[in-house]
């Protein structure tokens, strides 16, 4: 692997836990205020 | 196909691997946080462990597994569970639901306007001063932008705008988790000794500590108000980010590099803004009708305690990841420009937040 085929992959990884961390802290908002996910689960 | 599926098991192994090492002291973390301040009641330790906060514990017990991974030969092969980036991102889109999105809306002005200013001053101050010791433009972009705006993701940013070497990422990341390790403890003790309002001393730690983690835990150990402000104000700067990297871009490619293809478009723009700045966004104006419409606020306590887990394993993944060999490699030079950048930051940092946060009342 190239040094900027080595940049690349780290920018695509960045952007994509970034999407990734947006939807699972949404999707756990939503759970915890639906009552999905009960207080006695989160330690 | 089969040798590419064969190569890609033992990395999702190992990433599941560090994913359990977080996890284990994670719930060590926990487990001395909520313990050690009972055990220790009542003896001469008692008032200091009451004290010590969770981002403590969690950096320690990262640092520790650091050095036992590292003695084991294991720690670069587990590496790619270590996720900082994610766990502190979703901690933080859970945070958004413990501020009343009004707050979020007064402080925008003063945090935008800080965000602006110390951007331009810092990364001017760091562009120069790279400049007079000699360094490659390209080392001086990383740089700048790491000290400037939030770090390891800004590094990433700068390096892909610039066309960077990968080498030069991982040294300027290196440089940012160094230098962010000691401010997590050295600000708090500051803001202590000049005596800051939560106000100023949670904007003054969101304009200095490059990388968003870090902020997290030094605003935690300040307190929640300290916390709040601080990351509205490190979650501004990083959404000037996509501005910064759009910029270098074409600055290299019409100055620097003289292509001529310098690519500024609103796609770039949006290719290059930090997504969970929507979320933190969406989760402070959920968050906020869900109360306002007669919502249950013990729900939001349960928020609260979820991303606290989410803080602890971006602070445990801090201690794991941290490196002081690529120090060695790339000389002085670098390591004396980030080191006057972070005094710089910190002085301009503190002239800012006292005018724009004075007065600033949650």
């Amino acid at each position: 692997m190239s040094a900027e085929e080595g940049v690349g992959r780290e920018r695509r990884l960045a952007v994509n836990e970034d999407w990734a961390a947006t939807i699972a802290g949404l999707v756990l908002l939503v759970l915890v205020l639906a009552r999905v996910v009960p207080g006695w689960l989160v330690p | 196909m089969a040798e590419v599926e064969t190569g890609r098991r033992p990395r999702l192994l190992r990433a599941v691997g560090g994913a359990v090492v977080v996890v284990v002291l994670a719930a060590l973390t926990r487990y001395l946080e909520q313990n050690v301040p009972v055990f220790t009641k009542g003896t001469w330790l008692g008032g200091i462990a009451k004290s010590v906060e969770y981002p403590v514990y969690a950096i320690l017990l990262g640092l520790l597994g650091n050095a036992v991974l590292a003695g084991l030969g294991v720690r670069d092969r587990l590496a790619a569970g270590f996720r900082t980036e994610f766990f502190i991102k979703t901690g933080l889109v859970l945070l958004g639901a413990s501020i009343n999105f009004a707050v979020v809306v007064k402080a925008a002005g003063p945090a935008i306007a800080q965000a602006f200013l110390l951007i331009a001053l810092v990364f001017g101050f760091t562009w120069w001063l790279g400049g007079k010791l000699g360094l490659d433009s390209k080392l001086r972009a990383l740089l700048s932008s790491a000290v400037s705006i939030c770090g390891v993701s800004a590094a990433i940013a700068a390096a892909g705008a610039v066309q960077a070497k990968r080498e030069q990422l991982a040294y300027t990341a290196s440089l940012v988790i160094i230098f962010a390790l000691p401010s997590i403890f050295v600000l708090p003790l500051l803001v202590d000794a000049l005596g800051l309002s939560t106000a100023v001393a949670g904007a003054w730690i969101g304009g200095n500590i490059d990388t968003t983690a870090a902020v997290s835990a030094a605003g935690a150990l300040v307190g929640e108000e300290a916390l709040q402000i601080a990351t509205i104000v490190k979650t501004t700067q990083n959404a000037l980010l996509g501005v910064v990297a759009v910029a270098l871009t074409a600055y290299f490619a019409l100055k620097v590099e003289r292509t001529g293809d310098a690519k500024v478009s609103g796609r770039a723009l949006w290719e290059r803004f930090p997504k969970f700045v929507l979320g933190f966004l969406a989760a402070s104006v959920i968050a906020t009708v869900f109360l306002e419409s007669g919502g249950d606020r013990s729900v939001i306590t349960t928020v609260n305690d979820l991303r606290t887990l989410f803080l602890i394993l971006a602070f445990v993944s801090i201690g794991l990841e941290f490196r002081v060999a690529p120090l060695r490699e790339a000389g002085w030079k670098p390591i004396g420009v980030f080191a006057g950048a972070t005094v710089f930051n910190l002085a301009v940092g503190l002239g800012l937040a006292s005018v724009l946060f004075a007065g600033f009342g949650g």
